[in-house]
């Protein structure tokens, strides 16, 4: 009985991936920073004194002073912090760019009003529904969507994919798969899919996207992954994520967004510089990125990696050497299309009183975020509707896209 | 379908029950403990009767809210004690036996200790006798209620053990904190929190300090304080006012050598100015006396109740709370200075909670527990069965942020796979550690005819067309004489959309 089961499965898999793998379809990527990270570390502003007299335990030495622990310099304003140095590659060779001081105008200081808000792309009290990346999936009109046309790394789906037709939250693809007592699970799917085809509220699309995923990872799962060009992914589940990411894209399976976070940069208290922990965080979020770039290299037309966070930190350190919610924060974008090796979005100055922002302290936002990502969406994923995925809002050309 | 089992004789029985209970994998203790507290009732009864009717039974949807599910024969034990008397019982949790379950929670030290002495234990034990303790509990105890507003407040002040020191220091808030003022008056209870080692660590509170005239404050307590705790985001505060309860609350502190992670108080460390806190002026001098005035005002605040009032509906009658219902529990909340029974008691017997029946999606924490307590399972809740819950998102004193797992259902349906998978291994007893008598309960139902009427018991209710049907369907297509085809049918019915619900 069971190969002819197994046999079934995948011929159902591959005619209807034949059906729905678009290989021209590009892979929206988003990297969200949880927990607000002070990015005012990572790309630095060496250029501007106020940098170093407001953060006299925590700033990192100007790339002047050399050595290994000094800051990288990429013009003469901005540098890298040390630990971002898998990336100084990518950045080099125009692959990777950056918008200075982006951010929303939510000014609650909450992470999660002001990830909401960022999550769902909307401006400050204005509710739009759903998430901009859900939004975004639905203006594309595609003719069927599949478990696998978006994917959130982890046990649960963030809110930027809220409103798409179908997500997946998974670790990786080896977990999708269902054990049943008696070892051939024929007759509990169908089961399943009476219960959960008929009626059943909230619970029929959630329960019919994961027959249908079961169905299609059969198919992928026959073979083992290796990533290309050597390139080694950090051991940990920021690292592995990212792996299945470019796994599920060179399965060609239809993969139009992947949301995986990166946590842990709340840095009340004793945030470090060179070392410590943000610098962990910092090294982990490079080292992961620069695997993904290589693994990727031969695919490098068809994805677009995200950076972002809910909130930049306060220019100045705190008293328990650490740093609280600011606002602006360094977006950064990574792919072929990408206007990269620069610096985008105008340098606002580290001003201590700014009255007009959330109390004193935050880095004043010059680029709305919402147009960096509309830049995004309608020059390299191929939103013909942008208004639909942020009605209302007239975006600024940024010129992170080439 | 057992016809197997019930031809065996009696000696044959009790050698094979003997093999059965060597092969779990529970220490000679925990065997002990088993036998114990099934002798003490912990166990199927004989009979159990099941609600057949065409709508969730009211009976059955107040132990899906206010309880994690009925065990086999709660159900005719309520309707014998009537739902007014089970809920004044249920509010009086010192006043119902449980030996029984104390008997398998009670024997993990490190819930007993102060944090000083937990620094005495490995991580991984201290992060495990937590956890086990606290599934044991929402599985075993008979003061149901009471452990759900454990779960409850455990969210609401959330604290994640992976944070720096919380893993030594949440033990004690678990039992100073969160349990000793489950069923109590909220103030206490947030009053407890704001010098709780693992919440001062947790939100920075300790590092909060004014040495020097230009030390500035750190606001994270203060923050979520106001936006989690008690007034809600929208509760009409401002960042100044975030700025000056950081200053109230300067100066607490946690002890690093003797006696470490007791809390004191350094008033050489402490803003000692004058301040306002949502227009109340606290005149300067007040030391540490500031803290029991931030708890006051905030606690005594208009929007606390109404916030309290909406997450409390939102746990036990909609995802959508009723307004109506908010304005009456927050009323209470007023009226009561925020006696936790005094709003249960509204929410309970109100007519909203009545015909709110099957509307809420179970977490996977309620999920499991649910599964273990209508299997009638024996557990002692070792490592496998909390991998489960870490797997479907809801791992234990592991929630990152300070907002606590949420309520609603959206963010947990993604997850659906991991349930059957849950469901299925329960039903076949290969979740390791756990043991469950299927057949015994399929006798109790009086169902060994056609295991599909074992569905009601579950689910309180006939059940959907659709899942009757596709039950039916299945047990035609296979041979329920075979074991693994009825516990298939079983993890059927756990996977089934209407248990996924409560």
């Amino acid at each position: 009985m069971k190969p002819s089961r197994r046999g079934f499965l995948r011929q159902m898999f591959l005619t209807n991936e034949a059906v729905t793998a678009d290989q021209g379809a590009k892979t929206l990527v988003c990297v969200f920073l949880r927990g607000g990270a002070d990015t005012l570390n990572m790309v630095i502003p060496y250029g501007d004194d106020q940098y170093f007299r407001l953060r006299p335990t925590l700033s990192i030495a100007p790339p002047s002073k050399g050595g290994s622990d000094a800051a990288i310099r990429l013009d003469d304003f901005y540098a890298f912090h040390p630990r971002l140095r898998p990336l100084y590659p990518l950045f080099e060779e125009g692959r990777l760019g950056i918008v200075q001081a982006a951010g929303s105008d939510n000014t609650t200081g909450s992470h999660f009003e002001a990830q909401d808000q960022m999550e769902h792309g909307e401006a400050m009290g204005k509710t739009i529904g759903g998430g901009w990346i859900g939004r975004h999936l639905r203006a594309m009109k595609r003719k069927e969507s599949t478990p696998l046309s978006a994917v959130a790394i982890g046990p649960a789906v963030p809110e930027s994919l809220r409103g798409a037709r179908q997500v997946s939250a998974i670790n990786s693809l080896d977990e999708i798969q269902i054990n049943t007592p008696s070892g051939d699970p024929t007759s509990a799917l169908l089961a399943l899919s009476a219960m959960y085809g008929a009626d059943a509220g909230i619970l029929s699309q959630p329960g019919r996207m994961t027959l249908d995923l079961l169905h299609r990872v059969e198919g992928l799962r026959a073979s083992e992954y290796k990533a290309a060009n050597d390139a080694e992914y950090p051991a940990d589940e920021f690292g592995s994520g990212l792996r299945e990411i470019a796994r599920l894209i060179k399965a060609g399976v239809g993969l139009e967004a992947a949301c995986i976070d990166l946590g842990g940069w709340d840095t009340h208290f004793f945030q470090g510089a060179v070392d410590g922990l943000q610098a962990e965080n910092i090294n982990l979020l490079a080292r992961g990125l620069a695997a993904f770039d290589a693994d990727m290299k031969n695919h490098r037309d068809r994805v677009i990696v995200l950076v972002m966070t809910e909130f930049g930190r306060r220019i100045y350190e705190n008293g328990s050497l650490g740093t609280d919610h600011g606002r602006g924060f360094a977006m950064m974008a990574m792919g072929s299309r990408v206007n990269g090796g620069k610096i985008h979005g105008r340098w606002p100055g580290l001003e201590e009183d700014e009255k007009e922002i959330l109390g004193p302290g935050g880095l004043r936002i010059t680029t709305d975020y919402r147009s960096a990502l509309a830049e995004v969406l309608t020059r390299v994923m191929g939103n013909k509707d942008i208004d639909k995925v942020f009605p209302g809002f007239d975006p600024q050309p940024v010129g992170l896209i080439g | 379908m057992k016809g197997t089992a019930m031809k065996l004789s009696r000696r044959a029985l009790i050698k094979a029950s003997a093999l059965a209970a060597g092969a779990l994998p529970f220490t000679g203790c925990e065997r002990i403990i088993s036998d114990v507290t099934r002798r003490m009732g912990q166990t199927i009864p004989d009979r159990v009767s099941a609600a057949k009717g065409k709508d969730i039974d009211a009976d059955f949807h107040l132990l899906s809210r206010a309880a994690y599910g009925p065990w086999p024969g709660d159900l005719d034990h309520l309707r014998e004690t009537g739902q007014e008397r089970w809920i004044e019982e249920q509010l009086r949790p010192e006043s119902i036996d449980d030996t029984a379950c104390d008997l398998r929670a009670r024997r993990f030290e490190t819930l007993h200790h102060d944090p000083g002495t937990c620094y005495e234990y490995k991580k991984p034990v201290l992060r495990e006798e937590i956890a086990r303790h606290t599934l044991l509990r929402a599985i075993y105890s008979r003061r149901q209620l009471f452990e759900v507003m454990v779960s409850f407040w455990t969210d609401h002040l959330n604290i994640d053990m992976e944070k720096g020191d919380c893993i030594y220091l949440k033990p004690a808030d678990d039992r100073l904190v969160i349990r000793a003022h489950a069923l109590g008056r909220f103030r206490d209870l947030i009053r407890a929190s704001a010098t709780s080692p693992a919440m001062l660590v947790y939100l920075d509170g300790k590092e909060n300090k004014k040495a020097a005239p230009d030390d500035v404050p750190n606001e994270n307590y203060a923050r979520e304080l106001l936006e989690l705790h008690t007034l809600g985001v929208h509760g009409g505060y401002t960042q100044q006012d975030v700025c000056e309860i950081a200053r109230c609350l300067t100066g607490w502190r946690l002890r690093t050598k003797w006696r470490k992670g007791a809390v004191y108080f350094d008033p050489s460390l402490h803003d000692d100015g004058e301040k306002t806190v949502l227009g109340h002026r606290l005149p300067s001098g007040g030391g540490e006396s500031d803290l029991d005035r931030v708890v006051d005002i905030v606690c005594s605040h208009p929007s606390t109740a109404r916030y309290i009032a909406t997450k409390l509906v939102r746990r036990f009658v909609s995802d959508d709370p009723p307004a109506p219902l908010v304005e009456r529990v927050a009323t209470v909340f007023t009226q009561t200075e925020g006696d936790t029974k005094s709003l249960l008691r509204a929410i309970l017997t109100s007519e909203e909670f009545k015909v709110s029946k099957g509307a809420k999606l179970k977490r996977p924490f309620h999920f499991i527990v649910s599964c273990l307590r209508s299997m009638g399972a024996d557990t002692h809740a070792h490592a496998q069965l909390i991998e489960y819950l870490t797997r479907m998102g809801q791992g234990l004193f592991q929630y990152p942020t300070p907002d606590g797992y949420p309520d609603e259902a959206a963010p947990w349906l993604g997850a659906m796979l991991w349930r059957w998978n849950f469901a299925f291994a329960l039903a076949a007893g290969q979740v390791p550690s756990v043991s469950v008598s299927l057949d015994r309960l399929i006798d109790a139902m009086g169902a060994s005819d056609n295991p599909v009427e074992l569905l009601p018991h579950f689910i309180g209710h006939r059940g959907a067309a659709s899942e009757i049907h596709a039950l039916e369907h299945y047990a035609a297509s296979r041979a329920l004489t075979d074991d693994r085809n009825r516990a298939e049918l079983a993890g059927l019915i756990l996977a089934s959309p209407a248990f996924q619900r409560y």
